[in-house]
């Protein structure tokens, strides 16, 4: 089966978005993942667990994560389960970031010349 | 344990059941972590107007994959045809002959609304085209033989518009279903795919 372009997912939802890049900082459980959205957004983005879930079942069924086979941490609770990036997911993060960041810097050039 | 973990537990079962047979443990132990955190006020602060945002919207999610949307204009379909049959065949009222075709061109009219562009264009994208083929064909056979059955309960010495009506609709949807039977016949069969998740995004 032939693997999407990431452009094709392009524009990525914001939550969707802001769960990829809490799994850029490695494998993460489900509670974690919404500590780590919170964190990184300074509070703005605070998501509810189905709306979590529901996001990574989308990343999960388009192949964007994965959930992992084995537990990263062995002392966990073992109900938790784990998801990473897969490369597709890795992919689109990037393409996605470096499509915000082109947006940011026209924002910033024409609010205010001489930021960019 | 805090006695708010069954009340949210009985509460993720309003999600769709492919979605909470996968991920309800997670809701629940989600949830329980949130109490240990934050406490039970946050923690349903959060999960109230979570639930009430997303519980709809799965819903309709689920709703709206092929499978199901097909499922549902296919039985209304079949209803339609049934109920139009049933009034010509039964003599209860005045007039209801009329309401019998009126039945049964909106059967004729729902069968094709549902091929339609903007019918597909609204439910998620399905491999099993096969099936769905095969599906068509036999709810057009269903509105040929009601309009056969129909036709033969209500000819008589005059050739009405009711007859021409019922000769369209039977002689219309004869040839679409023998057409799809082919066609359905012709398509490879695809294997169903384990997941059939909705596609609507955030």
């Amino acid at each position: 089966m032939a693997v999407p372009e990431p452009s094709s997912f392009l524009p990525l939802p914001q939550v969707q978005f802001h769960v990829l890049v809490a799994l850029t900082d490695g494998e993460r459980h489900g509670y974690s993942i919404m500590q780590s959205v919170e964190s990184s957004s300074d509070g703005i983005v605070r998501m509810g667990p189905a709306t979590l879930y529901g996001t990574l079942k989308r990343l999960v069924d388009h192949g964007l994560a994965e959930e992992l086979a084995h537990r990263p941490v062995p002392d966990d609770d073992q109900r938790r389960r784990y998801y990473r990036l897969t490369g597709l997911g890795q992919r689109v993060c990037a393409a996605e970031a470096n499509r915000l960041s082109d947006l940011v810097r026209i924002a910033r050039a024409n609010l205010r010349p001489g930021m960019a | 344990m805090s006695a708010s973990h069954p009340v949210y537990r009985s509460l993720v079962r309003l999600y769709p059941r492919d979605f909470r047979q996968r991920y309800g443990e997670d809701l629940v132990q989600h949830f329980a972590d949130l109490i240990t955190d934050r406490g039970a006020r946050a923690a349903w602060t959060r999960t109230s107007i979570d639930l009430i945002v997303t519980m709809p919207r799965y819903r309709l999610e689920g709703i709206m994959t092929e499978q199901q949307t097909v499922t549902t204009v296919h039985l209304t379909i079949t209803l339609l045809t049934a109920a139009g049959v049933l009034s010509f065949m039964t003599d209860l009222y005045a007039g209801q002959g009329l309401v019998g075709l009126v039945l049964l061109l909106a059967a004729v009219v729902l069968a094709m609304t549902q091929r339609s562009t903007l019918a597909r264009a609204i439910r998620t994208p399905d491999t099993n085209r096969r099936r769905r083929r095969l599906a068509t064909a036999a709810v057009l056979a269903l509105i040929f033989a009601a309009s056969y059955i129909a036709f033969v309960n209500l000819i008589g010495d005059s050739w009405t518009l009711r007859e021409t009506l019922l000769t369209a609709i039977g002689t219309s949807a004869m040839i679409a279903a023998a057409i799809y039977l082919i066609a359905g016949l012709l398509t490879p069969k695809t294997p169903r795919r384990p997941d059939q998740a909705a596609l609507i995004d955030h």
